[in-house]
């Protein structure tokens, strides 16, 4: 009896020690986490001045918005911003059309088997380095470098494994039988998709969407490379800052906030849908 | 008259025939018509440059140099030979597995941390999902900022504890290794976090009750109960990041321009640097050909194990 209450305060010891650690490691973790950011939208605000000066200024007397139209006009952000939201939401439409018509296929008829599904999922781990030289080269007699049409198409199918793979495993899991009474009722196989499974499947379509636009608006490398003067992307204006740091950390700091808010608002959306829109679908989360 | 009637039926029938038939075969290649766009387009923009770019990989295709002439395997060994591409290899596979390594042992502390709910959990959960929406370009900027020299804040809070140092972190040995995988660590342990709080949360709370009951050290529970129940997700996302993470580049190219040197060169950034900075373009695709097949042997061996379909 003794030793058994012994045992269970020890326990509430033991977890009263396991929540003081839980809590530490957290604490210390977001603070990690969140002092760069805290350093960004700080350093983006701060008059010129005041980031050239040691011990560094925590918080800024005079906060200005200064930086932010100098990272918009004079490193031209608005123009790299503009061609991001074209590019991404155009590439994020064409890529979920493709890919939820793909799933679908994918899940209700297993079309090609496993090989075809594979093959699809291993385009999202080929490294961009290897695809992106013929790409340039083919861009350059199409007349596609530096336009946006070539990024959205570069975009599409880079995204397309992505929103394939997440609609293939909403299908999987949506029951057939609406499909299959709506082909009793005299409707097509396309009537059934589009009567019955699409509206069915809207959220996956969403979050596959969300997902895709993420991609296309965070993506660097392919922007690096297939665009210069006209068609840059947001991503690609940070190469601006490059050497001559010490004069542009308000424009930098500023354009990354420009950069960061869209993505994460959207981000925070879709949170239910995160562990399959990072999985491609392969843990349901 | 009859005949004429007849005439104007079959022409009224004929166009409805028509689409009849157009549809029955529609619904009968139903299942091929539904992927053909997107197979027709990763054909033309991954197979295609791939196919061609064998082509390239095997005669001289140089900027610098006219003429595609044959030139056999000499592109191979420029790569095998340069020891550049080697010491780049080395350094992306250093960087890729001790970041991936960190990530996965941080991420599962804060999976372990954020399994039981809390006051504020479902707050911090949107906090710390954060950095997996930011542009890595965005997150080696932000980096930069808060490492460099001499204005900013991680060098002075290093200062203010332990004396001032002669340390650049962003271009001295081995600090611009460590600060590469802290920008890395800082935004990828969310993903490993993510995955493995899956797991845990799916745990049936009955096995940890079983063992309680039968007075199991929390140790053994960890080791016997735990990790095997989250080992599939494990698997998964230790597979996601480390296919992503060798093709690292984008911090690289902002925090420290493959430099000194090319002593942060990775095999991504060598490749970019041959062929499109040097222009060597049949020496960067023979590069990124045996880059390639090094991965497609990971990706072979561990997405093939790992994604076994659900059942439906």
């Amino acid at each position: 009896m003794a030793s058994r209450t012994r045992r269970r305060s020890r326990r509430k010891g033991a977890l009263a020690f396991d929540n003081l650690v839980r809590i530490l490691y957290l604490a210390l973790f977001l603070a990690f986490l969140l002092g760069p950011l805290y350093w960004t939208v700080i350093t983006s605000i701060k008059p010129v001045d005041d980031y050239m000066t040691i011990p560094p200024v925590w918080f800024p007397e005079h906060p200005t918005l200064v930086h932010y139209t100098a990272a918009m006009f004079t490193y031209r952000g608005l123009a790299g911003l503009t061609n991001s939201a074209v590019v991404a939401a155009a590439a994020t439409v064409l890529s979920v059309i493709l890919g939820t018509l793909m799933g679908y296929s994918f899940a209700r008829f297993n079309t090609g088997g496993q090989h075809l599904s594979f093959w699809v999922l291993s385009q999202r781990f080929l490294p961009p380095v290897a695809v992106v030289l013929p790409v340039f080269l083919l861009y350059r007699n199409l007349g596609l470098n530096d336009t946006r049409f070539g990024l959205i198409l570069i975009y599409t199918v880079a995204s397309l494994p992505l929103s394939a793979w997440m609609m293939f495993a909403y299908f999987r899991q949506m029951p057939a039988e609406l499909e299959e009474a709506a082909l009793v009722d005299g409707h097509s196989r396309w009537g059934a998709l589009w009567r019955v499974a699409l509206p069915l499947a809207l959220p996956g379509i969403i979050a596959a969407a969300v997902f895709a636009f993420i991609f296309c608006w965070t993506e660097f490398f392919f922007a690096l490379i297939l665009t210069s003067r006209s068609a840059f992307t947001l991503p690609t204006v940070f190469r601006g800052f490059l050497g001559f740091q010490a004069s542009s950390y308000g424009e930098a700091s500023a354009l990354a906030i420009v950069s960061l808010v869209p993505s994460i608002l959207l981000g925070m959306l879709v949170q239910r849908h995160l562990v399959r829109g990072l999985t491609l679908g392969a843990v349901r989360g | 008259m009859a005949q004429q009637a007849a005439t104007e039926g079959r022409q009224v029938r004929r166009p409805r025939a028509r689409v009849r038939s157009w549809s029955a075969w529609s619904d009968r290649h139903f299942k091929w018509l539904l992927v053909t766009p997107a197979v027709i387009l990763i054909l033309a923009l991954t197979v295609y440059p791939l196919v061609y770019s064998v082509w390239v990989a095997f005669v001289n295709f140089d900027f610098q140099i006219p003429g595609h002439d044959f030139v056999g395997l000499r592109n191979f060994e420029h790569v095998v030979e340069d020891p550049i591409a080697v010491l780049s290899l080395l350094t992306t596979a250093l960087l890729s597995v001790s970041s991936v390594a960190l990530e996965f042992l941080l991420g599962l502390g804060l999976a372990m941390a954020m399994t039981k709910t809390f006051a504020g959990r479902g707050g911090i959960m949107l906090v710390l999902i954060i950095p997996l929406f930011v542009s890595p370009v965005v997150v080696g900027q932000i980096w930069s900022l808060i490492l460099q020299k001499p204005y900013g804040p991680f060098d002075y809070l290093v200062g203010a504890l332990f004396g001032p140092t002669e340390v650049s972190w962003l271009t001295g040995n081995p600090w611009k290794f460590i600060s590469l995988i802290a920008a890395d660590v800082w935004q990828w342990t969310p993903f490993m976090f993510v995955i493995l709080l899956a797991g845990l949360t799916s745990i049936s709370p009955e096995l940890y009750e079983a063992a309680e009951l039968d007075g199991v050290s929390r140790r053994q529970i960890f080791w016997n109960i735990t990790l095997p129940q989250i080992a599939p997700l494990i698997l998964i996302a230790v597979t996601f990041r480390l296919l992503d993470a060798v093709k690292l580049f984008d911090i690289i190219f902002i925090m420290t321009g493959g430099g000194p040197g090319t002593s942060t060169y990775t095999t991504s950034f060598y490749l970019y640097q041959t062929g499109f900075q040097n222009f060597h373009l049949g020496q960067a695709t023979a590069g990124s050909w045996l880059f390639l097949i090094l991965t497609a042997v990971l990706i072979m061996f561990l997405v093939r194990r790992m994604l076994r379909p659900e059942p439906a």
